[in-house]
């Protein structure tokens, strides 16, 4: 039960907390509006009210969505990274999960300075590794590729240490009873320690996808086909086109906005219940 | 051969620098159920799971059936196990908890739910079959484990301390369905407990053990009534079997605090010439208050301050302070004493044990 004092400090604390999502919403709200309307009406509506407020719907009201599917390829854009997303989620579970599983539950030589080089590895920044993948990348041949996009991607240390951090509080005696089960050590990886992990399962393919929406600067080093960009890139190369209105560019960032929001939204109790918890047990 | 049989069976923790299981000797017999029994870190779960095959032997053999099984996968074994803690799997039903073994045997699907229903049936857990374990009680979920393991039609059954999780009722019509269950099943069963009521209670032999090395084995009653050492009478038996520091000197007891006790012709010969410092130990319900064994042994009555009394319903436990020590007696719920009141008891001659002060031994089982 809470005091009265409690309470009077609850309804502060929602009534700042209100305040600052406003302030942190306009941004969204002001693009979402403009991106329903013509140059000319974005530019009259500037520095009024009215720039938060989207037009009348009519005819026109889709029309820069329409133009961007059209007349660009910015929807097979969109397309190639959900399917980079999928198979690098996939491929993200069973690499980083069974290193994690191997950290967590398989007696090894050096495990735990293993351990200790995967969590220093979070401190390495994206950029500075990624010249000797470019590089690693070119001399496979694998440059303009998917499999030369995804292959440095697969392997996530932050991925590692959270799947390590949940398998090892896993009861030994499940394995062991799977054992007398007849599920061998592979069944067993698919069938229960993945299934018994759905927090972190789903918090590190909600991760691994908005790494790959959002990223920028490594599907640019690799793809130059225009076949296989990504939307990040497709939306820089639309948006940096002369011939690009700011409404059209207004509506390709909320089209690359709206996935990840949905998946904030919907998965946003597994992200933090992921990163927070070291694992619970069920039953 | 034996069903089971250890042949000096050792097991040494790396780093550790002595046996966690030390030389263990021992047959079981097809269809028995056998309780390991002992204080935590006496090597009983150990043992249990080399039989499993979760622990490497390392040293010695371990035969099933007459074959070895050392190098022996857990799996090909031929053994169901029964975990402390369940050790269901949490994202299936009671139903495919039980019957995941079966399927991964690749048994026909039709076979598969025989079986199961079957399980699910002998159990009472039809109203929980589409249940999952988080949504079970304790005993339900034990029944789950037990369901689990019967399912497979094991020769082996192995349990590490099945009823430890539940509640002291429970636990005991959990033992009376285990006994069903064995009984029905006729497989090999041994049975881990710290609870020696459990082990006297469901086991044909019990094995007690302590710091890796077994004590004693034997029949319940046998273990009781004759054990061969200090540990083994104090461990079995509640309350705890009475011990008072003695000299024995010319066929008499002398206790500590001045109090003598003449032995009996019978006794002096079993005690055959071992004088000295020594341990007396005798049980609480041999301690006799009645009138019949008090004219019965009237030379030897002994008399006592009771300090505590413990009124179980069924009998009453009588404390007090004699022979330098403190000892209880067990007497019939009509013997009505209070803290306070003298009592006149004597010593049961017939259940007088004595044992080494060193080494523990119990003299009156030399031979």
């Amino acid at each position: 039960m809470l005091t009265k004092k409690q309470k009077r400090i609850n309804w502060i604390l929602v009534a700042v907390l209100l305040v600052l999502s406003i302030f942190f919403l306009f941004p969204v709200i002001w693009m979402l509006a403009n991106s329903f309307k013509p140059d000319a009406q974005i530019t009259a509506d500037m520095n009024t009210v009215a720039a938060f407020i989207p037009p009348a719907l009519n005819g026109n009201f889709f029309e820069n969505y329409v133009s961007i599917i059209t007349d660009t390829n910015f929807l097979r854009y969109m397309g190639n990274t959900l399917l980079y997303a999928a198979i690098l989620i996939v491929l993200s579970i069973i690499v980083n999960g069974l290193a994690g599983y191997a950290l967590a539950k398989i007696d090894f030589p050096f495990r735990d300075q293993w351990l200790l080089l995967i969590v220093m590895l979070l401190i390495v920044p994206t950029e500075t590794v990624i010249t000797i993948h470019f590089l690693f990348i070119a001399k496979a041949g694998l440059l303009n590729t998917v499999v030369g996009y995804i292959l440095p991607l697969i392997v996530n240390p932050f991925n590692i240490y959270l799947f390590r951090q949940v398998f090892v509080s896993l009861p030994d005696d499940v394995y062991e009873a799977a054992q007398l089960d007849y599920c061998g050590p592979v069944k067993y990886f698919f069938t229960m320690v993945l299934p018994m992990s759905k927090t972190v399962v789903a918090t590190v393919s909600v991760f691994t996808f908005l790494n790959v929406w959002n990223d920028y600067l490594w599907p640019s080093l690799v793809f130059t086909s225009s076949d296989l960009l990504t939307a990040q890139i497709g939306l820089n190369s639309i948006a940096s086109n002369e011939n690009t209105t700011m409404g059209q560019t207004l509506a390709v960032i909320t089209l690359v906005t709206i996935p990840v929001i949905i998946i904030y939204s919907l998965f946003s109790k597994q992200i933090v219940e992921g990163v927070t918890s070291t694992g619970s047990k069920e039953g | 051969m034996s069903f089971i049989e250890f042949k000096n069976v050792c097991k040494k923790y790396p780093g550790s620098d002595k046996n966690t299981v030390e030389n263990l000797n021992l047959e079981i017999e097809e269809k028995e159920f056998i309780a390991f029994v002992g204080p935590s870190g006496c090597g009983k779960s150990t043992t249990l799971r080399m039989v499993a095959g979760f622990e490497e032997i390392t040293g010695g053999e371990l035969y099933i059936e007459g074959k070895k099984v050392n190098e022996v996968a857990p799996r090909d074994r031929g053994i169901a196990m029964v975990f402390q803690n369940y050790a269901l799997y949490p994202h299936m039903t009671v139903e495919k908890n039980i019957g995941y073994g079966l399927k991964n045997m690749k048994l026909p699907a039709d076979e598969i739910k025989k079986k199961v229903d079957w399980a699910i049936q002998i159990l009472g857990l039809e109203e929980y079959r589409y249940r999952k374990p988080k949504n079970l009680s304790g005993g339900q979920r034990q029944r789950v484990a037990l369901g689990r393991a019967i399912v497979k039609n094991q020769k082996v059954f192995l349990m590490d301390e099945p009823l430890s999780n539940l509640d002291a009722k429970l636990r005991v019509s959990m033992r009376t369905e285990i006994s069903k269950l064995h009984r029905e099943l006729g497989a090999t069963t041994i049975y881990v407990t710290h609870d020696q009521v459990e082990a006297m209670t469901m086991a044909d032999r019990i094995v007690i053990m302590k710091e890796g090395v077994i004590q004693q084995v034997g029949r319940p009653m046998e273990l009781y009534d004759h054990p061969k050492n200090q540990f083994v009478a104090g461990f079995i038996g509640s309350p705890q079997m009475n011990f008072f520091d003695v000299t024995v000197e010319n066929g008499t007891v002398h206790f500590s605090d001045g109090n003598t006790l003449p032995l009996s012709e019978a006794t002096i010969k079993k005690l055959n010439g071992h004088q000295g410092e020594m341990i007396l130990g005798i049980r609480g319900e041999d301690l006799k208050v009645d009138a019949q064994n008090m004219e019965l042994n009237k030379d030897s009555h002994q008399h006592a301050v009771i300090t505590d009394t413990e009124v179980m319903g069924n009998e009453n436990n009588l404390y007090f302070e004699f022979g330098g020590s403190q000892a209880v007696a067990r007497v019939s719920k009509y013997e009505i004493s209070q803290v306070g009141d003298q009592i006149d008891f004597v010593f049961m001659p017939s259940k007088l044990h004595f044992f080494d002060k060193e080494t523990g031994v119990n003299y009156m089982e030399e031979v």
